[in-house]
Order: C-alpha cells, then sequence, then structure tokens
C-alpha cells in the first residue's frame, strides 16, 4: 500500500520526464528536417542517379536505356578522357605543390612582429576577395601578347610568351592563377593553426638557444601536423574541381591542353549531351575526389609513428 | 623529435644569455628586414593584378597597351563604365547575383544553426548516423553531380527560374558542421534552466542560443555570401535566359562578345568586384575568420 503511494508521485514524475525527452527528442527531428530533406534532394539523390545514368545512353531527348559497363569501357579507351585526366593530375599536382611552402612561409612571416602587419596581411590576401570570374577575365587580359606580363618579362630580356595560345604553355598560365588564388587562402588556416601553438614553447626554446630553424622544425610542424594535413587534403580537393578558370579562359584549349575533368564533364553533358559518358566521368572524379582524401590522411597518419 | 616541444615546455633552470645577445639581436634584425621585403613582394604580387585591372579600366583604348606602360590613365576614360553598365543589362545581373546571393546566405544561417543546434544539444535515435551522412556530402561537389543534379531540376521545371538558381544550396554540409561545433561549447544549463522558466523550444533556440552563435554566424554568413556570389558552374548550367543571368555568368558571355573591349570589360571587372571589396572592407574580421574556421575540422 505504501509503496503504491510513494510509486505514484516516482511514475509520474519519471512519465513527465519521459514526455518532455519524447518532446525534445521531436524537436530535435523536426529543426533537422528541412536540413535533411535538402540534401537527400540535392545531394545524395543525384549521386545515386550518377550510378544509374553512368549505365545508361541519355542525350535528354530519347529516354534513356541501360547499357551495362560500356560507357566506362568507352571512357578507359578514350584517348580524350585520357588526355583530360593526365591534365587535371598535372594540374593538380603543379598547382598545389607550390601553395603548401608558399602559404606555410607566408603565414610564418605573419606570424612574428612586422611593420604595417595587419595593413600587409590584408593585402596579401585580395586574391581570395576577388571573384573567380572577374580574376579569369583580369588574367586573360594581362596574359594578352602585348599585355603586361609579357611587357614586365621584357624588362628582363625575355622574349613574349604566347601564354594561352599555346598548347605548351596554356596549362602553366592557368595553373600560377590558381596558386595565385590558394596561396593567401591556406596562409590564412596556417596562420590560425600558428596562432594556436602556445608561445612558451618558443621562449623557452629561445632560453635553450636554439636557432629559429630548429624551433621551426622541431615545434612549428610538429605542432602545425593537423592543420598542414588539412591543407593538403583541401588543396587537392580544390584543384580537382577546378572549372571556371580554365572554362573562361580558354574553354579547354588550344588543343585541349587545359581541359580539366570538370570541364570535360560539363562539356560531354552540355555541349555534346552524352549524359550517360558524363556521369561515368563524374563516377570517375567522385572517385578520385575520395581516393586522395582518404590515400593523404593514411599517409600522413603513418608517417606519424 | 615530438619530444622536443614537451621538452621546451618545461623552463630551464639556467640561463646564459649576455654572450650570444648582440650576435643575435644583429641577426634578429636582418631577420626582420628580410621578412618584410619578402612580405613586400607577396603584397606586390596580391595587389598589382587589381591596380592593373582599375587603371586599365580608365584607360582610352589606344593607350591600352601602350609602351611603356601607363599606370596613371592619362587622359582618363570614364565612358568605359558608361558603355559597359549600357552593353547589356548589367544592373539586372547584379540585381539576380544579389537576390542569389542574400537567398543562399540567409538559408544557410537559418538551416545551419537549427540542424547543428539539433545536431549539438538534443538526443535521439540515429542522430550520429545522422551527423555523418550530413558531414559526407562535402565529399559531393557540384562538379561531381552536375549532370544528375541537372536532371532532378528539370523534372521539378525549375530550369531558368530563381529557385533553381537557390533552393539546391540553402544548407550546406559543413556549414551545419561549423555551427554543431560552435554550439557544443554553449552550456545545457543555460538551455535547461530557461525550460524550467517555460520558453518554448523554439525561443530557447531563437533569443538564447541563436545570440551566442553571432561569431559564428558572420563568419558562415560571410563565408557562404562569397561562395554563392562566386558561383559560376551552377547558372552555367541551367540559366539560358538572359533576364535571370548571373553576374559571373554575364561577365563571361560579355567577355566572349566582347573580347577585345578591353576597357570596358575592366570596367564590368571591377563594378562585379566592387561589393566583395566592401564585404571585406567592413567585415574583414569575419571575412578571415570565414576561411581560418574552414581549417577548423575537429
Amino acid at each position: 500500500m505504501s509503496s503504491a503511494v510513494h510509486a505514484e508521485p516516482m511514475m509520474l514524475k519519471r512519465r513527465l520526464h519521459m514526455g518532455t525527452a519524447a518532446k525534445q527528442a521531436a524537436f530535435g527531428y523536426a529543426i533537422l528536417l528541412p536540413t535533411l530533406a535538402i540534401l537527400f534532394i540535392f545531394r545524395f539523390l543525384p549521386m545515386l542517379e550518377a550510378f544509374v545514368i553512368a549505365f545508361s545512353k541519355f542525350d535528354l531527348i530519347h529516354p534513356a536505356h541501360f547499357v551495362g559497363f560500356a560507357n566506362f569501357v568507352d571512357l578507359v579507351r578514350d584517348p580524350l578522357f585520357r588526355n583530360s585526366a593526365r591534365i587535371s593530375l598535372i594540374y593538380v599536382v603543379f598547382s598545389v605543390l607550390p601553395v603548401w611552402p608558399l602559404s606555410l612561409g607566408l603565414a610564418v612571416l605573419f606570424n612574428r612582429s612586422l611593420f604595417l602587419k595587419n595593413v600587409l596581411r590584408s593585402a596579401v590576401f585580395m586574391p581570395v576577395v576577388m571573384p573567380a570570374v572577374v580574376m579569369a577575365v583580369v588574367w586573360t587580359f594581362m596574359y594578352q601578347q602585348d599585355g603586361v606580363i609579357n611587357t614586365a618579362l621584357g624588362w628582363f630580356g625575355i622574349d613574349p610568351i604566347p601564354w594561352l595560345r599555346s598548347s605548351s604553355t596554356a596549362l602553366p598560365a592557368v595553373i600560377l592563377i590558381g596558386i595565385w588564388r590558394a596561396t593567401p587562402y591556406y596562409m590564412v588556416i596556417f596562420l590560425a593553426g600558428l596562432q594556436a601553438i602556445p608561445t612558451e614553447y618558443y621562449e623557452a626554446a629561445e632560453i635553450d638557444g636554439a636557432s629559429r630553424w630548429s624551433m621551426f622544425r622541431d615545434i612549428t610542424l610538429p605542432l602545425l601536423k593537423p592543420t598542414t594535413l588539412l591543407v593538403m587534403v583541401m588543396t587537392v580537393i580544390v584543384a580537382m574541381k577546378v572549372f571556371a578558370v580554365p572554362m573562361i579562359m580558354t574553354g579547354g584549349g588550344p588543343s585541349d591542353s587545359t581541359r580539366v575533368l570538370p570541364l570535360f564533364i560539363y562539356q560531354t553533358a552540355f555541349e555534346f549531351f552524352d549524359m550517360g559518358r558524363a556521369a561515368a566521368m563524374s563516377v570517375f572524379l567522385f572517385v578520385a575526389v575520395m581516393l586522395f582524401s582518404v590515400a593523404q590522411i593514411r599517409i600522413f597518419t603513418q608517417a606519424e609513428d | 623529435m615530438r619530444n622536443l616541444a614537451a621538452q621546451v615546455a618545461t623552463p630551464p633552470t639556467h640561463r646564459n644569455k649576455p654572450a650570444e645577445s648582440l650576435l643575435r639581436q644583429a641577426g634578429r634584425h636582418r631577420g626582420s628586414i628580410l621578412a618584410f621585403v619578402l612580405v613586400l613582394g607577396a603584397v606586390a604580387i596580391s595587389v598589382l593584378p587589381y591596380l592593373w585591372m582599375v587603371s586599365s579600366s580608365l584607360r582610352t583604348m589606344t593607350n591600352m597597351f601602350s609602351i611603356p606602360i601607363q599606370w596613371i590613365p592619362h587622359p582618363v576614360n570614364w565612358q568605359s563604365y558608361v558603355l559597359a553598365w549600357h552593353a547589356q543589362d548589367f544592373p539586372r545581373y547584379f540585381f539576380n547575383s544579389g537576390v542569389v546571393a542574400v537567398a543562399i546566405t540567409l538559408g544557410n544561417l537559418l538551416l545551419c544553426s537549427l540542424a547543428g543546434y539539433s545536431l549539438a544539444k538534443f538526443r535521439y535515435f540515429g542522430r550520429g548516423l545522422l551527423f555523418i551522412l550530413i558531414l559526407s556530402t562535402m565529399m559531393l561537389p557540384l562538379e561531381v553531380t552536375m549532370v544528375p543534379l541537372f536532371l532532378i531540376i528539370k523534372r521539378l521545371d525549375w530550369v531558368n527560374s530563381y529557385q533553381g538558381l537557390i533552393v539546391p544550396f540553402l544548407v550546406d554540409g559543413f556549414g551545419v558542421f561549423l555551427m554543431r561545433q560552435f554550439m557544443l561549447g554553449i552550456p545545457k544549463d543555460l538551455i535547461d534552466s530557461a525550460r524550467i522558466d517555460g520558453a518554448s523550444e523554439f525561443r530557447i533556440f531563437w533569443q538564447i542560443v541563436l545570440p551566442l552563435c553571432k561569431p559564428a554566424l558572420v563568419a558562415l554568413g560571410v563565408f557562404t555570401f562569397r561562395e554563392a556570389w562566386d558561383m559560376y558552374i551552377w547558372p552555367l548550367i541551367i540559366v539560358s535566359k538572359d533576364s535571370l543571368r548571373t553576374l559571373p555568368l554575364a561577365i563571361s558571355l560579355f567577355m566572349s562578345s566582347y573580347g577585345t573591349a578591353w576597357d570596358q570589360l575592366m570596367a564590368i571587372a571591377v563594378l562585379g568586384t566592387l561589393p566583395m571589396i566592401l564585404l571585406f572592407f567592413f567585415l574583414q574580421r569575419a571575412f578571415i575568420q570565414g576561411i581560418a574556421v574552414t581549417g577548423l575540422k575537429e
């Protein structure tokens, strides 16, 4: 009897609690719902559909029909695709490798006391502020045969370079812009990483008589490892997605020398209306993006021990 | 090697400074001059294309490629701005870009913080899995999904429409992640005591949680606006109507049709950059913060 009397308010309390917990969970679901809906419809569904289309022949006009691995087989045999994959690989390697030391170096320079530091930092950051399309237009202008870059090279006795007009210099020209744009971006990320390192480490090392280089090698680099890893992964992924600059500056030419993979996907889909083949390339790009991030994280964690 | 950081963290007991200090000071002085020169070089590389863009927009076509280089235009060619502005419907393109970028930014601010709040402060079945799913959308960039996404938009009959330009980007996996990380730091007690006071769940979010997230919101907002203002590939795919062109699309088309009118092209380039410059000047901290936090995973 008495236990029942005691139990009642306990149960009531628990039921009340359960009620509010359930209500809270419902609210939690409810506010997550719009995000889930949008991401499902506009991210996951397209990815799933990409896999389906990749196995079909589809030109937007006639109904799609299943063709098995034909698109993939065609791709592997297609010299244009192989060329495009090669161009993308070259773009990634050469636009990414210089950015790592350059952005880290700049961050280190800005992490010390410097005359007019804030103004200079904002100035260095300016390439990030410029819209990508504007950047493509302005650099196209500067790369003209009688443009300002060739004029400046002339001061050093260097003959004019045909930049965007030659298949041997167009890709380096596009890569150069990628570096120009990316370096200050990653400088900011490195700078945030550097500022998170406690200054006591450096003060103590200084008292021990450590040189600047050894401080950099033995304090900065190890403690900056998570940031560095992140910058490596981000730069590669961003470079794999490059589109606007080659699209506007060269349209993939001259003679396919700047036709990076995203550009080739776009042209296959929306200029040649071969959706199946474009989707197959998308799958390829998707796998490449994933492999790169996973592989890089792997390499880095192995190097740690 | 890694132990060194730990070693130096414990202060040494003796100091042997005086002998080295003069030499060191001289070295440091030389070092900071070198650093300054290097930084100046980087500043030049970063800023010169801007100066050249502005200078060229004000130069006459006859002086465009003159040698020696004419940094300060003479005579000044203001006409290029007027001509370019009226060459095509640029007011309209500015308006379109503004509408799209503002809508996407507001959408992300609201939806990313709602979703982040849910993932950070509520307990329910499947939360961990949902979080991972949302994060994994970061691996599905537009460059990969453009073909099927276009087909979906086509099925919705959203080709050539504002909703087609806006809705797919109203929320972003990284933005959700960012807001979640920030909201994890908000004390649970604060939320619970508001509940005891009888505040509704939505009111708690709107009046207590959201104001506390202001730094994260500003950073996310500026970052999102910049990306949305920059968007090129998507309008290129789904917009064919002139009246719906966004600025990047219009600028690239302007270049293909007015390819050699460099003064006008540079004038439009200046105008198209102006909103970003203004944003950068007024919200400089948030602008840089918005980039810095993209390095804030984990």
